[in-house]
């Protein structure tokens, strides 16, 4: 490292946003050509370098989530293999107590050299389409502990020097079920990390390793500077909240909570989880690294959006997860769900307790995930395995202040990173048909800015053989989105199983489903809460939502105080006069709240 | 004489080239009327005609091709004015088109609102029908909804409808079926079927594909109707075609029919330009950059071709068809200057336009622009702004700066003027930097080409900031995207799906299925008037390794099927595969998906003079001298005619040259040679010229 390289500001943004490109580049090959649609459809991966010190420079991340946690990860790879680190050497890692959130996101990384030393790492993270264990599509709600969600990868190498590990490849895709996809993923993977390489040497050549340095060096300052100046805002103090689980198990058991105390002191902030309740023996467990990447996750979507997430940015931030808790789970306990319910869980409280801080920073909630979520299994009509992700039954996000919530978008864990996957694709690949995926009418959080809307999807299994994993969400008043500075809160979210028979059958906990061919999934999944008090509402509005459809006359009273004849579609403006006037000069209270 | 003309019609002006067969190359410019664009192309041609002192139909008669771009679509969709629209789409499914599969772009931007649907939800209107993904029909087409719904939308005054039904790129007989009621129930109302706007898998790309092309057809069609109608009338006989957003030309029936190829239908020929002319100079790498009257489009040229893409999506809608990537802000002469709400200054993206334009145009414009900014900083001279046409009022500028922006900010009117100028830069500086820095391009290793009107008065501030050291201003810079257009080629493809391993591919079939895209290629270039020399066919083939999601694009050689083109297809595919990817694995089995024909019509095109560039130019003597305001002082500069320059002049910055459609500016960091044929090259002092243009060139990025 050169200390005090004079270096210009233009020059230095080029090799920052070059980095940034580099990442964007790998994370374009791999949506080329990945197997999966995990990958491909879904965009359920990061690309990241590091420097060799092992800070985070540059990144692209489509899931958020998964991101921040990429620097326990290389951390891990770079303690194991100390002294034994080679130019062509490629690592891979899965174990969730080295670093990782969960099995299924399984990171690749590569040391690059430059000049004979060692300049940076590259690394990708993503979900794959299987890693052996109970369950499927790599989830396991019925799993109990680590070991029966999947095989647990400690820190190895797939390449040595350049030379293929055909030991490590083959007791790997001997220990999953779908072989095929696995290893083209991994070669995708592979293959991204090669980019950057390439890439990352063709910087170093032009620029040289010196100017490169300075260049960073920069760019962490004042990235570090942005998220001070930004935490610096927020008042100080110690603020409150806690947020609750839905059902872990089948039947009435206890619902735990995380419990996060938010300390903004000057220009640094601690997460503290000390209070949260202990780890559960189900697959809700988050590891430090996934907790740590939740807390990213809720700041940053709320600060400046364009601050880049990096080491620098990273500095003013502290976690404090106490051990064997559901937010920092001890070695052996299971954590599938982890990216999805428990990173859910704490950006819903520290959102909570921001918008004491700050009501401006306020952000109604999301819908959770997860209802409908992968399956997999054989696919007679191609001949083929297939595991897919049904992420159509996503719902609202949260509204905050001044804008509404977007409907149907991809949960906090990607912040609406993630993508859908393809209708037509999804039916190519997989037995499963289609019946209904649209916007699920009032199911918006009311506020001055309403939530999102959320989705009907219904799907039909048709023909081969399937397992998926299904899991409760949002189901009750107490986990749906909750609405933010008198916004509303909305519905909560049901789904059922009706079976070829006509039986309808309810689940109440986690559970793995295998249909028989005539099998119908019907999910109602939930919007965002609302923002500000729904009579501050503009009429307009309201009754835009009427007309769309999107909006009950019902509801229109009830929540907004707005009257529109259910036949015509036409405003009472009297009565509306009336009935805003009315609430007003009562406790004017939203009731839902 | 045969002439080939380029018309780009702007928000703005009028542009129009005139190549005859001698290769000379004349430019007029006339305003724009949104209001009638096709009168303003008349008057341009007209005004052409008349330099050439011919009457308007003995010029047209003569002319074989105009080739047309124009911001109609583009607008259309911008404005959100488009058609009124309505959606057929399959039960179940009514809302794919605002869910945009789940996503917003900036994950982590919480305060950005969801985008508006280009067709609200009360007029997407779902109907019973379902094929699977084999084309297997699982429930009929309703088509007694249909024409109710058909019925219920000519009650309601739509004019266009598309349709987009699941599966409909395996076998679009529902969606022709549904065709034929809507055709029945509503004669003349536009219809997009969207296994024809873009017949292939992804259900979101497709719709909404279809969705714009429903949106923009209409006011295309109706425009080029127009055209057609009164260049017939004013005796032309030779063939019309129109810009597409890929950079090539089609002919007005196909433009009509869809739309939504021409949504860049203007600005995708400036890169054309610019990489022609680059090419010229032997430069591989350019940012070209247009600033017209109401907008400023920037795009990236590297290794001699503009960036094209896939991905593309104009004002938030996406549209999965192949365009030139320009980046476009609200920038131009016409940028309405104003105070902000946080009481700074603010220019654009509101515009002018032609009508009543700036306020020195003295038509009534009341508000301030850019070009009231530059006149008033000496820039322009009032009386030779568009070859003297147009007597600029300097009173009118003063009194609209004065009133909106000096007095509310406190500022005196040079002050403020010469903020507008800087502001309006900055907005500038900043897309150039969104095309190169932020993609990992340093734009110090790319030449400045500078076109449209306004583009030559800015540039030089622009390269100033961004440290680039060379920019090219074509003597046509004012008119580039018309002669883009005589320098595009008419191109278009034609792509089927026959999915089948590699492998074991049936060879006949295969060579069958290519023989029937050739034929439909044929077809349309011998419509369009291209004799068979100028076509050129070219076949090429969509391979992925088995159960990929993407496909990568081999050209099958030979243009046939054989065993051997079939082994030569799997070695390049390989090949290709670890170069976009990392990575090869010449074990794993192919599959091709689809088979694909680019059909190109070449079309004659002017010969550009090379530019001359040459360190030994002359210093030339001004015809005058005015003061200028440049960084916060007046400057006594010299004022340069730039046509009446000697060859090979040298002019020192600080300088204004003065052209018939265009003045450059010289910052005083700055010098300009010009060659012979009044192109100018603008360089930093401390370069001598032909050492920048030899750094430009071994230094591809």
């Amino acid at each position: 490292m050169t200390a005090g390289l004079a270096i210009d500001v233009v020059l230095a943004t080029v090799i920052a946003n070059r980095l940034e490109a580099i990442t964007r580049e790998m994370g374009a090959a791999m949506l080329r050509s990945a197997r999966s649609p995990i990958f491909a459809e879904n965009r359920d991966f990061v690309t990241a370098i590091f420097d060799d010190r092992l800070r985070m420079v540059a990144q692209t991340a489509y899931i958020p989530v998964l991101l921040g946690s990429t620097p326990f990860a290389v951390e891990a790879i770079a303690d194991f293999f100390a002294g034994d680190v080679a130019d062509g050497d490629v690592m891979i890692l899965n174990d969730p107590f080295m670093g990782n959130n969960h099995l299924p996101d399984v990171t690749v990384a590569r040391p690059v050299f430059h000049d004979g030393r060692l300049c940076f790492w590259v690394l990708t993270k993503g979900h794959h389409a299987d890693v052996g264990g109970g369950g499927t599509a790599g989830y396991n709600p019925e799993a109990r502990t680590v070991w029966e969600e999947g095989i647990r990868i400690t820190p190895s190498k797939l390449y040595r020097a350049g030379a293929y590990n055909r030991e490590l490849w083959t007791m790997l895709l001997a220990n999953v079920r779908l072989p095929f996809l696995v290893e083209g993923d991994l070669q995708c993977q592979v293959g991204a990390t090669r980019l950057g390489e390439r890439a990352l040497l063709e910087l170093l050549a032009r620029h040289g390793r010196d100017v490169v340095d300075a260049a960073l060096a920069e760019t962490l300052a004042r990235s570090e500077a942005q998220v001070r100046e930004a935490l610096r805002a927020i008042p100080d103090g110690v603020y409150r909240a806690e947020r609750q689980l839905d059902q872990v198990g089948r039947g009435p058991v206890a619902q735990p909570s995380v419990r996060l105390a938010l300390r903004i002191d000057g220009d640094a902030v601690e997460f503290d989880f000390s209070g949260t309740d202990a780890q559960v023996p189900t697959y809700h467990n988050s590891t430090y690294a996934n907790t740590a990447a939740s807390c990213y996750n809720a700041l940053f979507s709320s600060i400046d959006p364009d601050i880049q997430l990096n080491w620098g940015s990273l500095r003013p931030i502290a976690v404090r997860a106490p051990e064997g808790t559901l937010v920092n789970a001890s070695n052996g306990a299971p954590t599938t769900a982890c990216t999805t319910a428990l990173c859910v869980l704490i950006v819903e409280a520290a959102w909570q307790a921001l918008a004491q801080a700050a009501p401006a920073l306020g952000q109604g909630l999301w819908h959770r995930q997860g209802i409908a979520g992968m399956s997999s299994g054989m696919n007679r009509r191609t001949g083929k395995p297939f595991a897919v992700i049904h992420h159509f039954g996503k719902g609202g996000s949260g509204a905050v202040q001044g804008c509404d919530g977007w409907d149907h978008i991809s949960p906090v864990s990607s912040m609406g990173g993630s993508r859908a996957p393809d209708p037509e694709l999804f039916e190519m690949r997989s037995p499963h048909l289609i019946l209904n995926y649209e916007y699920r009418p009032d199911s918006a959080g009311a506020g001055a800015w309403r939530g999102g809307h959320g989705v009907h999807y219904r799907v039909r299994f048709t023909d081969g053989s399937t397992t998926m994993a299904l899991a409760p969400s949002c189901f009750s008043p107490e986990t749906a989105p909750a609405g933010v500075c008198g916004g509303l809160a909305a519905p909560p979210a049901s789904a059922r199983i009706i079976l070829a028979s006509g039986e309808t059958r309810a689940f109440d906990g986690p559970m793995l489903f295998r249909p028989e061919p005539g099998d119908v999934l019907d999910v109602y999944s939930t919007g965002g809460g609302g923002y500000g008090d729904p009579r501050a509402r503009p009429v307009e509005a309201v009754l835009a939502d009427v007309r769309a459809g999107l909006l009950s006359v019902e509801k229109a009273a009830r929540d907004y105080g707005v009257v529109v004849d259910a036949a015509s579609g036409e405003l009472d403006r009297a009565a509306t006069e009336m009935l805003r006037a009315q609430r007003t000069g009562s406790n004017g209270k939203p009731d839902a709240e | 004489m045969a002439f080939r003309i380029g018309v780009d019609t702007g928000g703005t002006f009028v542009d129009v080239v005139v190549a005859d067969e001698g290769g000379g190359l004349r430019l007029y410019k006339v305003p724009s009327d949104p209001r009638d664009l096709a009168g303003a192309v008349l008057d341009g041609l007209a005004e052409a005609a008349r330099d050439q002192g011919l009457a308007l139909p003995a010029l047209l008669a003569q002319t074989e091709r105009i080739v047309h771009g124009s911001t109609v679509a583009t607008n259309a969709l911008l404005t959100r004015r488009g058609a009124r629209a309505a959606l057929l789409a399959t039960e179940g499914f009514r809302d794919i088109l605002n869910m945009r599969r789940g996503m917003r772009e900036r994950p982590m931007d919480s305060r950005r609102p969801p985008p508006l649907p280009l067709i609200p939800r009360e007029r997407i209107y779902p109907i019973r029908e379902r094929l699977d993904c084999d084309g297997v029909e699982l429930e009929p087409l309703d088509t007694a909804a249909v024409a109710a719904t058909a019925r219920a939308l000519r009650a309601d005054g739509t004019e266009s409808v598309a349709v987009c039904f699941l599966f409909s790129f395996v076998d679009a007989a529902h969606e022709q079926a549904a065709a034929r009621e809507l055709e029945r129930e509503l004669p003349g109302v536009h219809l997009s079927l969207s296994s024809e706007v873009l017949p292939q898998v992804r259900l979101y790309e497709r719709l909404s594909t279809t969705v714009v092309n429903a949106v923009v057809s209409p006011l295309l069609a109706a425009y080029l109707d127009a055209l057609g109608r009164r260049l017939a009338e004013n005796g032309f006989a030779g063939s019309l075609l129109v810009m597409q957003s890929n950079g090539g030309v089609c002919s007005p029936e196909v433009g009509k029919r869809f739309g939504v190829r021409s949504v860049l239908s203007g600005p995708a020929a400036a890169p054309v330009a610019a990489a022609h002319l680059a090419g010229l100079a032997g430069l591989r790498n350019a940012i070209s950059v247009d600033m017209g009257g109401t907008s400023f489009d920037v795009c990236l040229i590297h290794d001699g071709k503009p960036h094209v893409t896939t991905e593309g999506e104009l004002a938030g809608h996406r549209i999965a068809l192949p365009m030139v990537a320009i980046h476009t802000i609200g920038a131009g002469g016409g940028s309405i200057v104003g105070v902000d709400a946080r009481r700074m200054l603010k220019v654009g993206p509101a515009s002018a336009g032609a009508y009543p334009g700036p306020a020195c145009y003295g038509r009534g414009g009341t508000e301030p622009t850019v070009t009231d900014a530059n006149l008033l900083l000496g820039y322009i001279d009032p009386g030779l702004f568009w070859g003297g046409r147009l007597r600029l009022d300097v009173d009118a500028a003063r009194r609209a700066l004065d009133e909106r922006v000096a007095r509310p900010l406190g500022l005196d009117t040079l002050h403020a003027a010469y903020g507008a100028y800087r502001v309006v830069n900055e907005n500038m500086v900043d897309a150039i930097r969104e095309v190169s820095i932020r993609r990992g391009h340093d734009p110090r290793q790319f030449v400045l080409l500078a076109a449209g009107g306004a583009g030559p008065l800015h540039v030089g501030a622009l390269a100033r900031e961004l440290e680039i050291p060379l920019v090219l201003i074509p003597r046509l810079a004012s008119v580039f995207c018309a002669l883009g257009g005589l320098l595009s080629d008419l191109r278009h493809e034609f792509t089927t799906s026959f999915v089948t391993p590699l492998d074991t591919v049936d060879l006949a079939r295969a060579d069958a299925v290519l023989a029937r895209l050739r034929k439909q290629a044929e077809a349309t270039l011998r419509a369009e008037g291209v004799a068979a020399a100028d076509a050129d066919l070219q076949a090429s083939v969509d391979l992925r390794y088995l159960g990929q999601f993407t496909e990568v694009e081999v050209p099958l050689p030979g243009g046939a099927f054989s065993p051997a083109a079939v082994a030569a297809l799997a070695g390049e595919f390989h090949r290709r595969h670890e170069a976009v990817n990392g990575y090869q694995l010449p074990a794993h089995g192919l599959e091709m998906i689809s088979q694909r024909i680019v059909a190109v019509g070449r079309t004659a095109k002017p010969t550009l003079p090379e530019l001359a560039v040459n360190g030994s130019g002359r210093e030339a003597a001004p015809r005058g001298r005015r003061a200028i305001y440049w960084d916060n002082a007046l400057v006594d500069v010299p004022v340069y005619a730039g046509l009446a320059l000697p060859a090979e002049s040298l002019v020192r910055g600080p300088a204004i040259v003065e052209q018939e459609t265009t003045t450059v500016l010289v910052p005083p960091e700055f010098d300009l040679l010009t060659d012979r044929r009044g192109n100018g090259v603008l360089y930093r002092k401390d370069l001598d010229p032909d050492a920048a243009l030899a750094r430009l060139r071994v230094e591809a990025p």
